[in-house]
Order: C-alpha cells, then sequence, then structure tokens
C-alpha cells in the first residue's frame, strides 16, 4: 500500500518535472522545430550573457534574496530564543496567522501603500511638516532594500511557524534545564545546544524561503528595483517578449534564474555546515569562563513587534483604500467614500472563492496522504525522496517549468482543464507540505514504535494512536500551508487552465496590471481571508487537540488513581 | 475606393435582400450565425480595466440574447501570455480544439502571431459590418505590418498626454518645450520604462520628432547589420535622452511602470503630465475618481503616435463561427457607440461617422495623427535604451 502510494506520488508530482525540464532545457539551445530553430546554436547563451548589466540583475537577486533569507532566519532565532516556552508565546503564535495567511502580493500592495513616496506613511510625514522627507520612498529603490526588507518580515512568520513542531519535539525545556545545570546561560544554551538541532531540521524550509526570494516575480514586480530589475524579472520581461523568437533567449535565462538559486541553496548549505561542522569544538567547549549566570531573557515587545505593527497598519490601509473613491496625495484620508467598487466585485466573489477553494482542497488532501506516504515509506524502507528531487518545484522559476508542462498537457486529446490546473497545484503543494511534515518525522522517535508494537498495537494502531499524536500539529499545519499555498498560485492555473478556471488570485493579478488602487486593495484583503480563516482553524484545532488529549489523559490519571486508592481502603 | 465600393455593393445587397434571393455571401453568413448558436467564445483579452471588464460583461448579454452565443471573457494581464499559450499548442501539434477563440491584439503581438502561422483568416471581408468601417483608418497595415484581413478592427489608440489645467495651464507643445519644462520644474516629468508599451512609444514619438530623416523609420531596420544607419538616425534621441534625464522624476533613476501610475503619479503631484494611447482617458479617469476634474488630454503639435487595436482568431479555435459572429457584433454601431461612450469606457470607434449619428451618438474627433514606425525599429531602440540606460 504504502510502496503504491510511493510510486504514484513520483508519478504525480515528479515525473512532470521531465518535460518540465526538457521544454526549459531544449529551448535554450535553440531548439523549436515549431519556430523554425531546427538546429542547435549557442546564440540564446550569447545573448544572455551579453546583455546589459546582467551581473548587477544577479548581485540584486542574491542581496534580495539571500539578504531576505539570512534576515529572516536571524529575526527567527532571535524570537523563539526570547519567547519560545514563555507566556508570550500563545499571543505571538495567534498574532503569526495573519501574518502567514497574508499572500505576498497583497502584503506587497499594502507595503507599497504604506511606504511608496506617495505612501500612507509619507502622507503622515507630510501632515507633520516634514515633506523634505518624501523621496526616501522603500519601494523600487535601486538596492532592493525595500523588497529585501518586505520580504523578510513575510517570511519570519513562515519559518516560525515551521520550526513550532521542530522545537516541540526537541523538548527546549529540558534541553536548557541539562545546559543550565552544565553551566550554560539562557543565550548560550540556545546557541550551543538548540541552534545545532534546529538548523538542519530548517533547511528544507530554508531553502525554500531562499529560493522563492530568488526567483519571486509578484512581489518584485512591486516593490523591487527596476534599473536594472532582479534577475527574475527579467527573465520574466524575456519571457513575455511578443517577438517568439526572442524565446529561447528566455529559456537560456530562466537556466541562468535555476544555476544562479542552486548555487546559492549550496552556499547555504555549506554555511550552515561549516557554522555547525568546523564549530563543533566551539560547541563541545563547554559554557564560556565568564558568566552571566542566569540572564533570563529581556523584557521588551519590539523584538517582533514589525510583524504584528506591519499588518496591524496594513489591513487597516486596504479597507480604507477599498472604500475610497478620491483619495489625493498628501490627504491623511480619502475625501470621497464609495461602496462602487464593493458592489462590482460582489456579484463574481462567491464563485470566484469557490473555485480557489476547492482547488486547493482537493489538491492538498491529495498532497497530505501522498506526503505522508512518503515519509512513512521513508522510516520503513530507509529510502527516502531525495532533497534535491524535492526541491526542483520549490528552485526552478515556475513559469519555464510550466511550458514544458503545458505542451505535455496538449498531447491528450479532449479540454480537461480543471484536471490539468488541479494537478499543477499539487506538483507545487506537495514541496511545501513535504517540508511542513519533514521535521516531525525526523524527531519522530522509532522505538516508540517498537514500543507499542511490542505491547501488541498492530501497525495502524500504532500510527493512529502513538505517532498521529505527535505528528499531528504539523499536520494540521501542513495543510493550512498546502491551501494557502494552492489559493496563491496564479502562474499554473492561468497557464494550465488556459485563462478559463478564474480564481480570486487571477483576477488579481489581472487586475493589478490596471493598477487600480482601490480594486487591488479588495482583491489583497479577500486573497488574505481565505488563508487566515484556515491557519486560524489550524491554531485553534491544534490548541483543543492538545487540550483534549491532556483533558482524557488527566483524567485517566484521576480514574485510576481514585480505583487505586478505593482498592487500598478496601484492602 | 476599392473597400468603399464593396462596401456600398454590400450595403446595396443588404437593401435588396428583401426582394432578391439571398447572396452567396449573406447565405454563407447566414449558415456561420447558425452554427454559432449555442457556441462558447473563450475571449483572450486584457483584464485590467473594470470599465473593458464591465463593458465585455454587457456584450457578452447582448451576444446571448441575440446570437445565443456565451461569451467568456478570459482576464490576462499580458496578452503575451496568450501568444506563449497558442505558441505551446502550436508546437505540441494542437492543431484543433484549442483553448482560445478570440483574442484582442496589436502591433508586436500580431505581427509574431501572423509569423508563427498561429492566425485564422483571412476573414475580415466575409463580415457583414465590415461594410461600416472607416477606410481612412490605417486599418490595413498594424504597426506597418499588413494585416491581410488575419484581424478585424476594434478601436483606435492615440498616444496623447493628460495636465492638470490648475497646475500646469500652458503645457508644452512638443519634445523641445518639454525637455524646458522638464528643466524648470527639475523631477516633475518622466515616461513609462521601455520595453513597457507607452514607454516604447515615448521613444517613438520623441524620435519621429527629433530625428532628422523620419521617413527612415517607415522601413525596415536591422540593428545589428545596419549600425551606421540606426545611429544617424536616432543619435538626437539619446542626445535628448541624456538631457532629460537628470531633470526627470527621481533623477531618472527610476521610472514609472506604465500609463495607470503616471495616471497614479499625476493625481499625486509627482509629475505634471500622463501618457496614454486613449485620448479619452482623461475624462474616464475623472469619471472615475482617478483625476481632479480639471485634467485634460492633449497631443503635441506633431500629431499623436495613432495605431488601431483588433480583435483575431487562433488558427485552432473550437468556437470559429462564435468568434467571427462576435467580432462582427463588436463591430456593429450599436457596441461602437457605447464603446466610445465616455461614461463607459471611451475607445474611439473605427467606424464611418455617419454609421455613428444614424445611431443618435456622435463619435469624437481624433487628434491629428501619425502612423507608427516598422516594429523593427521599436526592437531595436528598446535594446538601445536597454544598453544606454539599463542601470
Amino acid at each position: 500500500m504504502i510502496h503504491l502510494l510511493f510510486i504514484v506520488a513520483l508519478v504525480l508530482c515528479f515525473l512532470p518535472l521531465l518535460p518540465g525540464m526538457i521544454g526549459l532545457l531544449l529551448p535554450s539551445i535553440s531548439w523549436i522545430p515549431t519556430l523554425g530553430f531546427d538546429g542547435v546554436s549557442l546564440t540564446a547563451l550569447h545573448a544572455v550573457a551579453t546583455w546589459p548589466n546582467l551581473t548587477v540583475s544577479i548581485a540584486l537577486s542574491l542581496l534580495t534574496g539571500l539578504g531576505s533569507t539570512v534576515l529572516a532566519l536571524f529575526f527567527t532565532y532571535i524570537i523563539l530564543r526570547r519567547y519560545w516556552e514563555t507566556a508570550r508565546w500563545l499571543n505571538l503564535e495567534r498574532t503569526l496567522s495573519p501574518m502567514l495567511a497574508m499572500p505576498h502580493v497583497a502584503f506587497a500592495i499594502g507595503f507599497a501603500l504604506l511606504f511608496a513616496p506617495t505612501g500612507w506613511f509619507f502622507r503622515l510625514l507630510d501632515s507633520l511638516g516634514l515633506s523634505e522627507l518624501a523621496g526616501i520612498g522603500l519601494i523600487q529603490d535601486s538596492y532592493g532594500i525595500g523588497l529585501m526588507l518586505a520580504l523578510a518580515i513575510k517570511e519570519t512568520p513562515f519559518l516560525l511557524i515551521m520550526s513550532i513542531p521542530i522545537l516541540k519535539q526537541l523538548n527546549v525545556g529540558q534541553l536548557c534545564a541539562v545546559s543550565a545545570s552544565l553551566g550554560y546561560c539562557h543565550s548560550e544554551a540556545w546557541r550551543k545546544v538548540i541552534l545545532p538541532q534546529w538548523l538542519p531540521k530548517l533547511r528544507l524550509s530554508l531553502f525554500a524561503v531562499a529560493a522563492y526570494g530568488l526567483s519571486v516575480v509578484d512581489v518584485a514586480l512591486i516593490l523591487g528595483p527596476t534599473r536594472p530589475p532582479t534577475l527574475s524579472i527579467l527573465v520574466w520581461q524575456w519571457f513575455n517578449d511578443p517577438e517568439l523568437h526572442q524565446l529561447p533567449r528566455a529559456a537560456a535565462g530562466a537556466c541562468l534564474l535555476l544555476i544562479t538559486t542552486a548555487a546559492s541553496l549550496g552556499f547555504i548549505r555549506s554555511v550552515e555546515w561549516a557554522c555547525l561542522r568546523l564549530q563543533r569544538g566551539w560547541m563541545t567547549k563547554g559554557p564560556r569562563a565568564t558568566k552571566h549566570s542566569k540572564r533570563m531573557p529581556h523584557r521588551h515587545l519590539a523584538l517582533y513587534s514589525p510583524f504584528i505593527a506591519i499588518p496591524a497598519l496594513i489591513v487597516p490601509l486596504l479597507i480604507v483604500w477599498s472604500f475610497a473613491q478620491r483619495w489625493r496625495f498628501p490627504d491623511l484620508l480619502p475625501t470621497r467614500y464609495s461602496a462602487r467598487f464593493w458592489q462590482q466585485e460582489l456579484p463574481t466573489l462567491a464563485e470566484l472563492m469557490g473555485t480557489g477553494l476547492l482547488l486547493a482542497l482537493v489538491s492538498s488532501t491529495v498532497a497530505l496522504l501522498l506526503v505522508i506516504a512518503c515519509l512513512e515509506y521513508r522510516q520503513k524502507y530507509r529510502r527516502g525522496l531525495p532533497v534535491w528531487l524535492v526541491a526542483i518545484p520549490l528552485v526552478t522559476p515556475q513559469l519555464s517549468l510550466l511550458f514544458g508542462i503545458q505542451i505535455v498537457t496538449y498531447m491528450i486529446p479532449g479540454q480537461h482543464y480543471w484536471l490539468w490546473v488541479c494537478w499543477s497545484h499539487l506538483i507545487f503543494v506537495f514541496p511545501y507540505m513535504y517540508l511542513a511534515l519533514d521535521g516531525a518525522w525526523r524527531s519522530y522517535d522509532t522505538r516508540l514504535d517498537q514500543c507499542s508494537r511490542s505491547l501488541g498495537l498492530t501497525a495502524w494502531q500504532t500510527w493512529w494512536r502513538v505517532k498521529r499524536p505527535q505528528v499531528q500539529p504539523a499536520i494540521i499545519f501542513g495543510l493550512a500551508i498546502g491551501i494557502s499555498v494552492s489559493l496563491a498560485q496564479y502562474l499554473p492555473t492561468q497557464m494550465l487552465g488556459a485563462g478559463r478556471i478564474s480564481t480570486l488570485t487571477t483576477e488579481a493579478v489581472a487586475l493589478a496590471s490596471g493598477q487600480d488602487r482601490r480594486v487591488m486593495a479588495i482583491y489583497g484583503l479577500l486573497q488574505g481571508v481565505l488563508p487566515f480563516v484556515f491557519f486560524s482553524l489550524a491554531i485553534v484545532a491544534n490548541r483543543l487537540s492538545y487540550r483534549w488529549r491532556h483533558y482524557r489523559q488527566y483524567s485517566l490519571q484521576t480514574l485510576y488513581s481514585s480505583n487505586k486508592s478505593k482498592e487500598y481502603t478496601h484492602g | 475606393m476599392k473597400k468603399i465600393l464593396l462596401g456600398l455593393a454590400f450595403a446595396l445587397a443588404s437593401g435588396l435582400s428583401t426582394a432578391q434571393p439571398p447572396t452567396e455571401a449573406e447565405q454563407n453568413w447566414d449558415e456561420i450565425v447558425k452554427q454559432a448558436n449555442g457556441q462558447t467564445v473563450y475571449f483572450n483579452a486584457w483584464g485590467g480595466s473594470q470599465e473593458i471588464n464591465d463593458y465585455l460583461r454587457w456584450a457578452g448579454r447582448q451576444l446571448q440574447s441575440q446570437y445565443g452565443i456565451n461569451l467568456k471573457h478570459v482576464k490576462v494581464a499580458d496578452i503575451a501570455e496568450t501568444t506563449q499559450r497558442l505558441l505551446a499548442e502550436k508546437a505540441a501539434g494542437k492543431n484543433a480544439g484549442g483553448s482560445v477563440d478570440l483574442v484582442w491584439i496589436n502591433g508586436e503581438n500580431f505581427r509574431s502571431m501572423k509569423h508563427s502561422n498561429l492566425l485564422y483568416g483571412p476573414f475580415t471581408q466575409q463580415l457583414p459590418n465590415w461594410q461600416y468601417v472607416d477606410t481612412r483608418l490605417p486599418i490595413d497595415e498594424d504597426f506597418t505590418e499588413p494585416t491581410a484581413g488575419l484581424e478585424a478592427p476594434w478601436g483606435v489608440g492615440q498616444l496623447v498626454f493628460i495636465h492638470d489645467k490648475e497646475t500646469l495651464n500652458n503645457p508644452p507643445k512638443n519634445f523641445a518645450e518639454l525637455l524646458s519644462l522638464a528643466k524648470a520644474y527639475p523631477g516633475k516629468v518622466s515616461y513609462p520604462q521601455p520595453p513597457e508599451f507607452h514607454g516604447s512609444s515615448f521613444l517613438k514619438a520623441a524620435l519621429l520628432e527629433l530625428t532628422n530623416q523620419p521617413d527612415s523609420l517607415y522601413s525596415e531596420i536591422d540593428s545589428q547589420t545596419e549600425r551606421q544607419r540606426f545611429e544617424t538616425v536616432t543619435a538626437p534621441l539619446w542626445q535628448y535622452l541624456d538631457q532629460l534625464h537628470p531633470v526627470a522624476w527621481q533623477q531618472g533613476k527610476r521610472f514609472p511602470s506604465g500609463t495607470s501610475e503616471t495616471i497614479q503619479l499625476l493625481d499625486d503631484r509627482q509629475l505634471l503630465l500622463a501618457i496614454t494611447f486613449n485620448p479619452n482617458a482623461a475624462n474616464a479617469a475623472i469619471e472615475n475618481g482617478n483625476l481632479v476634474e480639471t485634467a485634460q488630454a492633449y497631443a503635441f503639435e506633431q500629431g499623436a503616435l495613432s495605431n488601431i487595436h483588433f480583435l483575431a482568431i487562433p488558427w485552432n479555435a473550437r468556437a470559429k463561427a462564435g468568434a467571427l459572429v462576435t467580432i462582427n457584433f463588436l463591430m456593429s454601431p450599436e457596441a461602437q457607440a457605447r464603446k466610445a461612450d465616455a461614461k463607459v469606457w471611451g475607445d474611439p470607434s473605427i467606424l464611418k461617422q455617419e454609421a455613428l449619428t444614424s445611431r443618435g451618438t456622435q463619435g469624437f474627433s481624433l487628434f491629428k495623427s501619425i502612423p507608427e514606425p516598422h516594429p523593427s525599429w521599436l526592437t531595436a531602440i528598446e535594446l538601445e535604451w536597454q544598453k544606454r540606460y539599463g542601470s
């Protein structure tokens, strides 16, 4: 059974990558017979290599992609160190969901409305008489600082949420207690004991964040530098060149983007290796000589406040914009309001949301089954999916992969657009879900299985009664992440659905090209609603199941002890 | 002239049709209308404008009630996406039952689709409403590429500027004055960044005015082999831009992304001039709350760069009959008059004035027009701009 599911997962999620890759590589060496390119040539590679300011574009991509990853990782680490298992943590966990749920495009729109030179922040400065500060906007600045910060802020909650199951498995409290008894201070314990165990388990999520930052198109279009743009935007522009004979150049560019991303991931991996392996001596050397005794975390809110303050500003700003009829710079608030844009959009909303939701539920459920099957297969046969295979859909620019896949779907007669779209969502949901669950499965102690089997439980009973409760938080978050990934897919929906399948996201991107701030605000808000609901549900479900389990345990215990006491009285 | 005669013949034929047996063309058309009934037409068109989307919803309702056609607007952010999709279908040999029945295109997209044999036709002459088309407009060519009946005209675009009478009462009339204005008010003038459509068009308009050899722009150029010719023709443009950029918005370090952003920036009082291809865009924007009432559009002295946007049918379209009837409807005086209404969309009509006035509506007068240069110039200028100012 597991064998079969494993093969199904390979066929469904990874086989299409082959035509996808071929469809990327062949055009890049100018082999597209239907366009009259039937000889192999390197002109496209040459065109890419000689493109003016290509190196600057690559450097910008590296800066924004890697920079945002490093920042996000840093934020995640210090937030975890400070708040994990403290009273504040529950509050913090609750505030993560709106941030996670907000799709990247919506966040970018909000960020732009806030920090553009005519954005709300500068309207505020202007009204305070600081108008000369306007113009230092963070939007489309030539170093990509705004893009980097926005990505870092947006990705931190993702890394935090991916860390939750890992840290739960690590048993941080115990580790800290042991370290403290050995003389480590709090921050040292985190640095030398927890970090080396946490980081490798977070690796895949980190790769996903880095790859996303390096190849992102939509957010970079809104926030990124324009002269020159980042590499991904450059390739996107090449792909959108109506001159079809320039297609080899676009394919070659996509290959370059792929190589850049792969190299960056290799770089991240080697840095991790260097830090954790080469510094082993430092880690095992014991506590520092100069003891700061038990320095407990400082009580300041500032650490995670940007992750609350920015969404807290963005959401009301989007709401105000969606009702604005006339809002001229530098007015702090609109001069005329109107609900006509909402009225215009409302009739089609139910249909759009329904389509998106159905796609998300189907693709995430299938992905969940397949991911669990793959992870179980790995545990059972010690042979699983290699990391690079899982990472392919994450690190390859979607546009180039989809081109090849699209051609394959055309070879099958008939118009099964719904099926193709659902399938393509599965391809991109699967790796994210795999990431979300991988840590939990890795940290699962298989001796528990052996134990429970030896106590007479069947394999299924063992899974359901021993393993499931341990991996359940990861499963529920994984499902929420899968759903939100599916809801945010633009290119697969548009390309494989021939544009016939409309979701909130495809509508939002089509409308964003018209740059009407008010309509963009509406779609930005609505895009966030569904993922928000699912993330909130995930958090509530996890908390309820946790409580319920503890309640049940507690009641069993009391039952048991009361029985015992009865025995005593009888005896 | 030939077309007018043909149009007259059509008009005559339709006038006499009650008395005489139907002509062959009419019989064919009746057959097409019959076939179209019940078909679903997937119309791939830019979906970035609520006014246009609303207009197409209206057209869908009309088509449903008049012809039983189900029109589905497939909203795309850039029609090049559709070009790519058709290419992929071609690559896979899907020569029937394609995913697109109708596209809204012009210029480069048309050229590449035509050269890759992605279009069905010629079909325009068999449309009954072809008789009303204003043949004085350059409907036979799309950016100097002969349309060859592969696409039917839908509307007229003219490159014009928008200014606010309150803040800029006396707007520049040519590119030289534009430069003086930029120097007088540093940071208040800009244009969308090429290769964005409007940005490239701005460069073409500037080149037409500044170059000593405007005629040269109407023949094909290969900037690799004819480097010398390219440089002599375009030198004045680069000199001009070298002067403009230091005094432009954000010192020319950044450019707006497109026409919508220039309109936004005009309203934000960051720019003095916005740029658009719709001569009616200012009115539509005021109507929509995007601009102040004192904003208005105008053209430079040399005239406005003009082009027509078209409708075409892919070679592998499934609902060809439905697409033909849809195009015919969109070219009807009824649909064109509504489209030209500033409250609806404000896109100038491609029909003769008489055809529109007979419906009780005015079209509106266009600015003096200058035809688009050969598309090969566009590619060459965009590349050179990239080299010089790409970073």
